[in-house]
Formats: C-alpha cells, structure tokens, sequence
C-alpha cells in the first residue's frame, strides 16, 4: 500500500487533523507519522488518484487544516512513497533540513496575488498616452476599420504599449505590497496576468498586508487584484538558489572552474 | 474559443481560491525524490498552449478591434481609467468582449482548470485542438 504524503511538521505539532478526511473516493482518513522531530500528515494512496478537483481540494484542505494549527511544509500536489517506511526514512535522513525549513516559516503564511489589466481601461491609458497610435486608430476607423496590415499595425503598436504598461504597473505593485512581506517569490511569467507574485507573511502582519493590497487597488483602479491566502507556504518551502542543497555529488558542474 | 469559465469572482476561499490557488498546489510546493508523482500531462500541455495562443497575429487583430470599438464608444480624447466606462461595459455580461485579449489567456487557463474539475483526461485531450482549430480558423477568415 502507497502513502500519499501532504506535509511535513513538527512532532510536537499540536493539533494535526488525524481522521480528517483526505484524497481518493471514498476519502483515506488522514494518519500521522512520527520519526524523531519531525511529523509527516499522510493517508493511503488510492492506486487511481487523478489530479482532479475534488483531489486537489482534499490535499488543500488537509493543509490549510494542519497550518492552522502551526507550521507545516506542503507538498506538491501528488507525492506518493511507497510505503510508510520510506516517509519516515526521509524524515530521518533530511531532518535538519527539514527543521530548519519549519524554523524559517514558523507563524508565516503566503499570500498569492494576480493582477491582470482591466482591458478597457488600459487602452483608454494607451490611446490617451499615445498620439501615434490614437491617429492611427482615427485613420483606420474612417476607412472602415482599416486594411489587414493596418489593423496588424496598429494591434501590434497597441500590443507592445499594453506590455510596457503591465511592466510598468508590476512593478508599483510590487513595490507596494512588498514592504508588508518577508519574501517575495514571483510566479512564472505568462500572459494571463501582468503579476503572479507570492508573498511570505507573518502572520501577526497580514492585515497590514492586506491594507498594502487595499492601497493597491484604490491607486491603480485599471488592475483587477487577486488575493488568495493564508496559504501554507508553498512557494518558500525551498530556500532560495543561494543556498548549497547537499554538497558531495557534484554531477551537473558544468563549467566550474 | 468561447468556453466561458464556470466562476470568475476571485477572493474568498471555496473553489474559485481554488481556481487561483490550484497552480500553487500543482508546480510550488516540497518535493522529495524518493516519492513518485501523479501524472500531471494534461494540464501541463494546457498550460504551454497559454503562451502559444496569445503572442499572435490573432491578438494583434483584436487589439485593434478593440481600439476601433473603444473611440466609438467614448470618443478619442476621453481621459483614462473612466471608472463608469468598465463598470458598465463589465457588468453587461458581454465578457468576451468587454475584456478580450487579456482575459483570453485567462480563460485558456481556465480550461485546464475546467478539465481539472470534471477529471477526465479526455476532456484534457480534447480541448486542446479545438482551441488551436479556432485560432487558425480565424486568422484564415481575416486573410480571405
């Protein structure tokens, strides 16, 4: 039978929530395993687990429920050992580590913030801020909106002045919200939003936080503001690159010295 | 693509944190190499797709439609960030419209999430050519 891991804390957690219901259908009852220090919260694996809805929300809840309590390290959705032992064995190999991550994130919580543009009024910011694309747009719009290219032409002027506003708008986001924060992790890049950053939070802040995000989004009434959390920390269960992970297998060292 | 999300609303907890929280739960995270992982590859080919659709010619084409459609609404010279404007034009519910480009992503990532929801990896396996389909599709019209 697999074991299906959701976190890692400490063994002197108080109030994990064994029995609580986890992944799979009929949901595995959660259970806890101790090894020294440290605690895993787990459940048995269902052979067919899918990275379904209702899975995700099992893994999640077990989580938020567990972090309310104190600090946990989460998993990544899906982390299945192959057996009871393998999860304590790992508890006991990289305990350090592990206690020193519980350390490091003790009474902090993440708070995940999107922000993507309002698109009219951005380009109500673009066509205002840009006599050349404002012209070119009047000159498509008397010829009955405009040849192919001109439409390319214009779309794409509109394009890249919309990037440069999202860049920009990132940034006084960032500044804003930042002071509030502990950590900062920035999400990977993509086009559904102009910022998808993490903030690592003390708990005993996070209504300043949260003012730093009301603040935001009564200066830039043009960025629709996402705000989730508290969350486990997710994003700083790692530390940063900076950090040596396990000195002796030097495999992948190309190019030092 | 005209699949509208099922919910939009953000904030709260409940399944639209989800929607929000779900890349979190699915790329951050601890992870150990001694354990294996649940096969993620529907949605990880979702999630590429994101980036491929909206650098395009396609978006070029309504960004400019956008623009067309904004001066006739509310005249060239009408200051920026007009509050009542966006209420208005959000609050019609003519979604794809009103928000366009930079809500297609959006939705594109919405699908996967959909597709996460309703659990099938066929339904994973599906939208993906319908969503290229639609694109190319479209882009012919305009050239023709």
């Amino acid at each position: 039978m697999s074991t299906y891991v959701y976190g890692i804390t400490a063994a002197s957690h108080p109030s994990l929530p064994e029995n609580m219901g986890g992944v799979g259908e009929p949901a595995r009852p959660v259970r806890v395993l101790r090894a020294g220090d440290l605690a895993a919260v787990v459940s048995d694996a269902p052979d067919d687990l899918r990275p379904k809805r209702r899975e995700l929300l099992a893994h999640q809840n077990v989580l938020a429920e567990a972090g309310a309590g104190g600090c946990v390290l989460p998993m990544r959705f899906g982390s299945v050992a192959p057996d009871d032992e393998a999860v304590t064995g790992v508890l006991v190999e990289r305990a350090d580590h592990y206690a020193e991550r519980l350390r490091a994130l003790d009474g902090r919580v993440e708070y995940n913030v999107k922000a993507h543009h309002v698109e009219e009024a951005v380009l109500h910011h673009v066509m205002a801020g840009n006599p050349e694309i404002r012209a070119l747009a009047e000159a498509n719009r008397l010829s009955g909106g405009g040849s192919y290219e001109q439409k390319i032409q214009l779309g794409e002027m509109v394009a890249a002045a919309v990037k440069d506003k999202e860049a920009e708008d990132a940034q006084v986001l960032e500044r804003t919200l930042e002071p509030a924060a502990d950590a900062v992790s920035v999400g990977p890049e993509s086009t559904g939003w102009l910022a998808n950053v993490s903030y690592l939070v003390e708990r005993a802040r996070a209504e300043e936080f949260l003012a730093a995000v009301e603040r935001a989004r009564t200066d830039m009434p043009h960025l629709e503001l996402r705000v989730n959390g508290p969350l486990p920390p997710y994003s700083f269960v790692e530390p940063g690159p900076a950090q040596p992970a396990g000195t002796a297998a030097g495999g992948a060292d190309a190019g030092a010295e | 693509m005209t699949v509208v999300p099922a919910q939009q609303t953000g904030g709260g907890g409940g399944s639209s944190g989800l929607y929000d929280v779900l890349e979190l739960v699915l790329d951050r995270g601890l992870v150990i190499d001694a354990f294996v992982r649940v096969s993620l590859v529907g949605i990880e080919i979702l999630k590429i797709d994101v980036r491929v659709v909206v650098a395009s010619v396609d978006t070029y084409l309504r960004f400019a439609e956008a623009c067309n459609r904004l001066d006739l609404e509310a005249g060239p010279r009408k200051s920026p960030g007009l509050p009542d404007v966006v209420g208005q034009v959000t609050e019609s519910g003519a979604r794809g419209k009103s928000k366009g480009v930079l809500a297609g992503a959006a939705e594109s990532v919405s699908d996967a999430f959909r597709s996460v929801r309703e659990g099938g990896s066929d339904s994973e396996e599906e939208s993906r050519p319908r969503a290229r389909k639609s694109t190319s599709a479209r882009r012919k019209e305009e050239q023709e």
